[in-house]
């Protein structure tokens, strides 16, 4: 309902026996629009409802063709008989509209998308539960298209340094062993343009791919021992292995095409362009306030702290590899080349938009926020992939507390419990000594230091485990479908109250069908788990129960209250 | 909003004003009314900027029978576009609310490398070889030549400007540097000598200090400013600092090594000149006899860096006779370059007056004195009779001038210290031969005596008296503001102790205990995963920064907290420095989070700003060491002390010096101006928040403590002075947390208004501003 607007297929007829002008008929907040569906067409309307002072419609469940009439003070009168729609009367809550081809195709693609919706719509759909059009109802999000294509999103690089896992070496033998994977050879490549270059010009052709990346191992090792006499004269020996040692003059091309496009807010190369104070030797150079900087800068010195910040901007950048194309060496060098060249056929008109887009942030960015009357950020929608992972990450923890808590030899109600029966013995007998029996006072402690401990010792430790991952795959499967099942009934169970038309009636019934099913299902899920997991599945599950009884529960409170009102009305009519 | 000051209607771009901000404005109103200067004082994140801006420009729009111009100065260039981008955001309201009337033409002003659109000339690589690439394209002498010969390069876009002539003018609107060079390129104009000849007409220019105090500078550029001028000075707490670097010079042998170079090369010149084209030498012998050092009509091409001394100091004279003639000319430079090594083979530290120094020339170089006041322009006019263009090249020699002609022209306030070796590094000989000048006065006397108000502002400016004293002025108006927040947001904290209870400190027999490192590390790590956004950490100098990430690295701490945010860091190149921090903003932006590792006293700490998301905490780990022995302070403070009796005690309480710690905090003498100038900058407004860290034990003692500045001492509690990490961590929560939920923004709940609306405004009006808000 973004655009605020309900659009219909109708004919439009300016009397009953018109023949009418097929076309579209659109709500929108304050007005009636009608457009034909032939631009041509002279019949169009656009009524304001102020205007209107009289509609009926066609009886829901008659057999005529649903009708909308409409009368005007302006002394027209307009007819909007909607098209040969089946079941669909005009005032239905369902939503009406007719779903296009490409609207299908799209829904077609969505449920191809995700196997998880598949089920959903299989098991509903298909089992005639909810119509095609009440299932896609709820989910009108996934279906505006320009927010879809958009979320196309890819994971980003990992933040941490992979190359700088330390080699294993073994002393026994003198022998460095450096691990790659193609998610390393990924991160060198980005990070080091120069190294690409000769691995695409070298192998195979010149050197083995083996060799290659001993080469590359010996440099960085070289580099790393801060050996730099022992890297210039091997250098100086081998002229590949030089080329790793040497300072990167993409990377430096690059640079230099950068600084031109900085922030100029924090420009501070700029700074040192317009200083002339600071000629070679004019200002104050001594006095105490400056750094001496380090003497020497010499070719083949490169720093942890230039590879860290290169390392970080490339993470920033994101990669242009997706996941499946880490398979070996070679596909990532091409891979990354490609998009490479990519970039930069496209990079001229992206610039010039980003720099703008930049531009505009930096004029945002000098404006004092609370001095403005009404702030109208745009906030960018949060788009979480895989909302379990995510949530299940943070939460893991408690989880984790739970369990430890019901291992532990007493659970913390029982230590309560004590607690509050020694003190209901004080209240009574009075103090005496000592005030809280010891052994008391030592399980009470000992429980609750054990339960804070563990949650300290847990608490985001490992992010990846919860409750659910101790369980064997099927169940947790068939869990987490079960949940989900049970949130699209309940979504429809409880946005159809309250039920005014005949229609919503049925629906309702269906679905109170369709949960006391799941609810069946439910209990023997819990019945056939092993025992061990059965209390952890319990846990689970009664969140789930408990939706699905208070649903019911709704349920038969309403029947009962039309019930009652049904029989009330005939005695009052009487 | 629009509101009236007395007779003035302020057009100021928001719905809402701080109290300060309307008090501010009143005060710089009533300075203006009476073409005085002034001095005020307001705590950064008040929206200082704005505020003048806005009262300056609606001043001008309302006193239309006599236009003033707007002349302001910022310290960098990145400053500039700050205040240029204000300036656009205030021009558009204005535009909307008064429509043509409120047009005006706004420029920033820069060198060539920041400016030019050549893409041969601007891809040099620094500053000075840009100006010589294009000078060797934009001499008078290269374009006449490349009249007779096609094949002689020339830029296209200064041959367009010089075209268009008259035409060429830059129609009203505020430009920045890159609108300047957009409108270069669109027009094929070079946008640097089109800046320059619009600096004239502009309503608004905004350029770096330097362009109005650096005599060697605003010889060229800002020779013809009108009097009628507003002279703003923006974060000018360091204004005396950037006087007396403006008239200094020091010495290297490198610097004479290199002289010795220029000279032999200029030799040659000369001798090629003499087989070619000798009259011209004699032509200039002749112009010199007549007395003018230079010809008077130089075209803005070949216009070099202006003399070095004052304008006013600079003799009309005649050059003498002794150096007249090119070659006799060269035996001076060459004898004065052979004392000055000679001098500079010292092996103890010298400290000498211009006076005596100059006598000493004499006697021992046999140059007088006149003959070293003229060395500059002498210099200049010879370069340019043997068209040099490769000005780049010549840097050193010219260093030597500046000095001879300083040294020449000024005897009091200066002082010539030789020192073999710098006193940190006691081992490494590096002789330095400085003529530095110690009173500030002079290099703004010019500007205070030009412009009819000047106005000088920043964060912190106090004590407010002792700048009238430092540089000398009469202020009509000085006046100190303090910030009133609506809610405690910042939150200062003491960390003495890490994890395990040790004590952390960068003490020296402390700071490579592993178990120091760590504990900072551990630190660190705890606070990236609660901190959302940016974290600032500061070390107390390159080299500890260095050793400790790469014990990180080792350790894998620095793995943990890129599990969390991207790392950034500082490094003594400037440009990869610039990238680092332009991809930490961005990293800021797009949320991922990132940790900047900066210097305290380097370039990041001195001039940028982590504001907002920016900065949500900053962790000062260690006490800078602070070096107080400066022979160059030494003899500066007894300057001060015998010429305008300042004591040494106020001047380092105010100074503790000069320009050094800026960030959050810093020092031994966490110098009020520059600590307070730095805390400063994490809060952009009242909205904004932001938590630091003090780590080191040495902040818990009361005598290093009570040198911070009084406004994070007021929000700096008790409890807070004494924490270990895993506190520090209780209390940033907490505070983040407090900071998230939603406040009444004006402030109306605490009883004194923080934030004002158009009502409000109207009614300080009529009541007077003084009572609601004191």
């Amino acid at each position: 309902m973004s655009s605020g607007q309900v659009t219909k297929r109708v004919k439009y007829k300016t009397s009953v026996k018109d023949a009418g002008t097929p076309g579209r008929l659109s709500l929108v907040k304050e007005r009636l629009l009608f457009r034909p569906n032939n631009p041509n067409s002279a019949s169009k309307l656009d009524m304001q409802f102020k205007y209107i002072t009289n509609h009926r419609y066609t009886k829901e469940g008659s057999n005529k063709a649903p009708m909308l009439n409409l009368t005007s003070n302006q002394a027209c009168r307009a007819l909007a008989p909607p098209v040969e729609a089946p079941n669909l009367g005009a005032s239905s809550q369902v939503p009406s509209e007719q779903p296009s081809r490409d609207d299908l195709l799209f829904r077609a693609r969505l449920l191809q998308d995700s196997s998880e919706l598949q089920k959903l719509h299989q098991q509903f759909v298909g089992g005639g539960v909810l119509t095609e059009a009440e299932f896609w109802a709820t989910r009108k999000k996934l279906l505006e298209k320009d927010s879809n294509t958009k979320s196309k999103q890819r994971g980003g690089l990992k933040s941490s340094v992979l190359g700088e896992s330390k080699p294993l070496i073994d002393g026994r033998t003198n022998r460095v062993t450096f691990n790659l994977t193609p998610e390393i050879v990924r991160e060198i490549f980005s990070e080091k343009p120069a190294v690409h270059r000769a691995y695409l010009n070298f192998v195979p052709s010149k050197v083995t791919e083996k060799d290659f990346w001993t080469k590359y191992f010996r440099a960085e090792y070289l580099q790393r021992s801060k050996n730099i006499a022992a890297a210039i004269a091997e250098a100086a020996e081998d002229e590949e292995l030089a080329i790793f040692l040497k300072p990167d003059d993409i990377l430096a091309n690059e640079t230099r095409r950068k600084i031109r496009r900085v922030d100029p807010t924090l420009d501070m190369e700029a700074d040192q362009g317009d200083d002339y104070s600071h000629l070679p030797d004019h200002g104050i150079l001594r006095d105490g306030s400056k750094e001496v900087p380090e003497p020497g800068n010499e070719l083949y010195r490169r720093t942890l702290l230039q590879d860290l910040n290169r390392h970080a901007a490339v993470v920033l950048q994101g990669t242009p590899i997706d996941e499946e194309q880490l398979k070996d060496t070679q596909t990532v060098a091409e891979a990354l080349e490609r998009s490479k060249q990519e970039r930069s056929t496209a990079s001229k008109d992206d610039d010039s938009m980003a720099d703008q887009e930049r531009l505009k942030g930096i004029s945002q960015a000098m404006t004092i926020d609370d001095l403005r009357g009404s702030n109208d950020h745009h906030l960018a929608p949060l788009w979480i992939k895989d909302p379990r992972d995510y949530f299940d990450s943070q939460q893991a923890s408690s989880f984790r507390t739970s369990m430890e808590a019901t291992k532990g030899s007493m659970s913390s109600q029982e230590a309560y419990g004590l607690l509050r029966e020694s003190i209901s013995q004080i209240k009574s007998m009075g103090l005496n000594h000592p005030i809280v029996a010891p052994e008391v006072a030592q399980k009470v402690l000992s429980v609750l230091t054990h339960n804070i401990s563990s949650t300290k010792y847990n608490l985001g430790k490992k992010p990846g485990e919860s409750l659910l991952d101790s369980l064997p795959t099927s169940v947790r499967d068939e869990l987490l479908h079960h949940h989900i099942s049970i949130e699209e009934l309940m979504k429809h169970f409880w946005s159809s109250y309250p039920i005014t038309t005949k229609y919503l009636n049925t629906k309702v019934i269906k679905l109170k069908d369709e949960m006391s099913k799941m609810d069946s299902q439910l209990q023997k899920l819990k019945e056939t788990v092993q025992p061990d997991i059965r209390h952890q599945i319990t846990l689970l599950i009664r969140p789930m129960q408990q939706a699905l009884e208070a649903a019911m529960q709704h349920y038969d409170a309403e029947q009962q209250k039309r019930a009652s009102k049904a029989r009330e009305k005939p005695n009052g009519y009487s | 909003m629009k509101f009236q000051i007395e007779e003035v209607t302020v057009y100021f771009p928001y719905d809402n004003i701080y109290p300060e901000q309307y008090t501010y404005m009143v005060e710089l109103k009533r300075a203006l009314d009476a073409k005085g200067h002034c001095l005020l004082e307001m705590p950064t994140g008040t929206g200082k900027t704005i505020a003048l801006l806005s009262l300056i420009t609606s001043y001008a729009l309302a006193k239309t029978e006599s236009p003033i111009k707007l002349i302001y100065c910022t310290r960098t260039v990145h400053e500039m576009e700050k205040t240029l981008a204000e300036l656009k955001f205030l021009h558009n309201y204005q535009v909307k609310h008064l429509g043509a009337a409120a047009k005006m033409l706004a420029i920033g002003l820069s060198s060539r490398k920041n400016l030019c659109v050549n893409p041969t000339v601007s891809s040099a690589e620094n500053r000075d070889s840009v100006d010589a690439a294009c000078r060797k394209l934009t001499a008078s002498w290269v374009r006449s030549m490349a009249a007779e010969n096609p094949n002689q390069p020339t830029c296209e876009f200064y041959e367009n400007y010089d075209r268009a002539a008259g035409g060429a003018v830059l129609p009203a609107g505020v430009y920045t540097l890159e609108d300047l060079r957009a409108f270069g390129k669109e027009k094929g104009w070079c946008p640097y000598f089109l800046a320059r000849h619009m600096v004239q007409f502009a309503n608004v220019v905004v350029y770096s200090y330097q362009y109005l105090l650096d005599p060697k500078v605003a010889g060229i550029i800002s020779k013809e400013m009108q009097k009628e001028s507003v002279v703003v000075f923006d974060e000018a707490h360091n204004i005396d600092n950037v006087c007396i670097e403006a008239l200094s010079v020091s010495v290297r042998r490198q610097t004479l090594e290199g002289a010795i170079r220029n000279i032999s090369r200029i030799e040659n010149e000369i001798d090629r000149f003499k087989d070619i084209d000798a009259g011209r030498l004699r032509a200039e012998y002749n112009r010199l006899v007549e007395g003018l050092a230079l010809r008077g009509d130089l075209s803005a091409s070949d216009a070099w860096l202006a003399n070095p001394a004052l304008p006013d100091d600079i003799l009309r004279q005649a050059v003498p006779g002794n150096i007249r003639r090119a070659e006799h000319f060269l035996h001076v430079l060459r004898r004065l370059v052979q004392y000055l090594k000679v001098k500079l083979d010292t092996d103890k530290v010298e400290k000498e007056s211009p006076v005596s120094f100059v006598a000493s020339i004499n006697s021992d170089a046999g140059i007088d004195q006149k003959a070293l006041k003229f060395c500059y322009d002498r210099l200049h006019s010879l370069l340019m009779t043997l068209e040099i263009t490769d000005t780049d090249e010549f840097l050193h020699i010219q260093t030597i001038c500046d000095f001879a002609t300083l040294v020449g022209t000024y005897a009091r306030g200066f002082s010539i210290i030789i020192e073999p070796f710098d006193e940190r590094m006691p081992l490494i000989p590096d002789p330095v031969l400085q003529l530095c000048c110690h009173d500030a006065s002079l290099a703004i006397k010019p500007v205070f005596d030009r412009f009819q108000s000047v106005v000088i502002t920043s964060g912190t400016l106090s004590p407010i008296d002792l700048y009238p004293r430092l540089l000398n002025f009469h202020p009509v108006v000085s006046r100190s503001f303090k910030m009133s927040l609506t809610r405690d947001c910042i939150c200062p904290m003491v960390l003495t102790r890490g994890s395990d209870q040790l004590p952390v400190s960068t003490k020296f027999d402390m700071r490579s205990d592993p178990g120091v490192v760590r504990n900072y590390g551990k630190l660190l790590v705890e606070m990236v995963s609660i901190v959302p956004d940016g974290i600032v950490c500061f070390f107390v100098s390159y080299s500890y920064m260095d050793g400790i990430i790469n014990s990180w690295n080792e350790s894998g701490i620095l793995k943990d907290i890129m599990q969390h945010k991207l790392v950034f860091i500082e490094t003594q190149d400037v440009v990869e420095t610039t990238l680092a921090l332009d991809n930490y903003r961005r990293a800021c932006d797009c949320g991922r989070g990132a940790v900047f590792f900066s210097v305290a006293r380097g370039k990041v700490a001195e001039g940028i700003d982590f504001d907002r998301h920016y900065g949500r905490l900053v962790i000062m780990f260690g006490v800078p060491f602070q070096y107080t022995e400066s022979k160059i302070l030494r003899a500066r403070l007894e300057y001060l002390r015998d010429t305008f009796q300042i004591k040494e005690g106020d001047f380092l309480t105010f100074d503790a010096l000069i320009d050094v710690m800026n960030i959050k905090l810093t020092d031994r003498n966490l110098n009020q101006r520059q600590a307070a100038q730095c805390v400063g900058r994490v809060i952009r407004s009242k909205a904004d928040y932001g938590m630091m860290i003090f780590a080191d034990k040495r902040y818990s003692r009361h005598d290093k403590r009570s040198k911070l500045p009084g406004w994070i001492l007021s929000h700096l509690r008790d409890a807070n002075l004494n924490l270990s990490t895993d506190m520090a961590l209780h209390i940033a929560r907490e505070f983040l947390r407090k900071m998230a939920q939603p406040y009444e923004k004006t402030g109306s709940t605490t009883g004194r208004k923080t934030l004002l609306s158009q009502e409000d405004v109207e009614k300080l009006g009529n009541n007077g501003a003084q009572e609601m808000l004191y």
